[in-house]
């Protein structure tokens, strides 16, 4: 399966993901032992981040897919791998997992006609916190991305821009104003469950 | 609660942080098994004479066709399998779907007349092969159809139920047929060839 979902990517998941032409890729990458070199130093360490991302975000089959899926963009583009190969890859694991949640809806349409299979359990949010998960879930879906890649992935907004495809500067206002709506939405929700901390300011 | 404390907070709710770390071997296995990966055009380019092939494992499938504006021909995948589904118009594509029950069938030799049995049959190019599909543009339909295009589907659950394999790539010409919402392999489905033509000439003549 890996193999298969590996070629597709190929195909498609690196669409958005900024670098060169590929074609000036074939006229660069002439010494295929530099790039397998390349390759077997920088992956490895591609690994690790990567599968805990997708953990994150998918179950644990489409996270081993898509995981494949990247690997492969990024061998296929190592020409265009920069110094600082992960906020990169990050952005094509977020192409390659986009394309495996199409695929997976639209087996799912086939499935609910059929009634023959099970549907994907949806990705994992925190649930040892439920007021985080709440809060986080009314957050704008970009703002609670953004605000994942700061905390889980540990990444700062410059790292940021690049999984987004956006201007540092942007993911900066960006990552700024998602922390102010995240402390918002934590004081309603803490509010309304009766978690608040302190209360001592109310009489009744 | 300062950015510290909120960073702190969602990182102790990090879903991965139970996720154990892989294991070294496997990493390594997996970095190697990319890099022998076939690639594409780019590939090519550096010298390498690599097939643009994409080898597509479809499982002893079941295949569900759906009309695409929803002139529906499903029907239950133990249902019967000789009527071909009640199609009332031309649907723009016809979506073959895998199911949870594939697998496990023996294969035989092909014949006409056990290629009669398909309700869905086609002689069709590979048009592209992405997002979990394979789709194919049929020039010639023998049973079935018609319909402009026929999207393939392979989700993963169902990969490890692999009976036979069918080598798909983009440009390429096949010959596919389905029999009562299975895709059947064994030789019945496969690149096109003369002897598998004839056969399906005589199949549906």
């Amino acid at each position: 399966m890996a193999q298969l979902a590996a070629n597709q990517a190929q195909l498609e998941c690196d669409g958005e993901v900024p670098g060169p032409a590929s074609g000036v890729v074939g006229q660069s990458g002439i010494v295929d032992e530099s790039r397998r070199e390349r390759f077997e130093r920088v992956a490895p360490g591609l690994v690790e981040p990567l599968r805990r991302y997708l953990a994150r975000r998918t179950d644990a089959d489409t996270a081993e897919d898509v995981l494949a899926e990247t690997l492969l963009v990024c061998w296929r583009r190592i020409d265009d791998l920069p110094e600082e190969p992960l906020p990169w890859a990050y952005a094509v694991a977020a192409n390659c997992l986009r394309n495996a949640e199409r695929a997976a809806r639209r087996q799912r349409r086939v499935a609910a006609k059929v009634a023959a299979l099970e549907p994907r359990p949806v990705a994992a949010e925190p649930a040892d916190d439920p007021d985080l998960a709440q809060a986080l879930g009314r957050l704008r879906a970009e703002d609670a991305e953004l605000l994942r890649l700061w905390a889980w992935e540990q990444l700062a907004p410059a790292e940021i821009a690049t999984v987004l495809g956006i201007s540092a500067n942007a993911a900066s206002i960006r990552l700024h104003r998602a922390r102010e709506k995240l402390r918002t939405e934590l004081r309603k929700t803490e509010r309304v469950s009766g978690h608040e901390g302190s209360r001592e300011g109310r009489t009744s | 609660m300062n950015d510290d404390e909120l960073r702190q907070r969602m990182r102790t709710a990090d879903p991965a942080s139970a996720l154990p770390p892989g294991d070294p071997a496997g990493v390594a296995r997996l970095v190697e098994d990319v890099m022998s990966t076939e690639l594409t055009t780019e590939n090519r380019e550096t010298g390498t004479h690599e097939r643009s092939r994409l080898t597509w494992i479809v499982a002893a499938a079941a295949v569900v066709v759906i009309a695409s504006a929803g002139i529906l021909g499903v029907r239950a995948l133990t249902g019967d399998d000789t009527t071909p589904p009640p199609v009332a118009s031309e649907p723009a594509s016809i979506e073959l779907g895998v199911s949870g029950s594939a697998g496990s069938g023996k294969c035989m030799v092909p014949t006409a007349e056990a290629l009669a049995t398909a309700d869905v049959a086609f002689d069709g190019t590979v048009t592209s092969m992405a997002g979990g599909e394979v789709v194919l543009e049929p020039t010639t339909w023998y049973a079935g159809g018609p319909a402009a295009s026929v999207v393939l589907t392979a989700p993963s659950e169902q990969m490890q139920e692999v009976a036979s394999a069918v080598s798909f790539e983009v440009g390429g010409r096949y010959l596919v047929s389905a029999v009562g919402g299975n895709v059947t392999l064994c030789g019945f489905s496969a690149p096109y060839s003369e002897e598998l033509a004839t056969l399906y000439g005589q199949a549906f003549g």
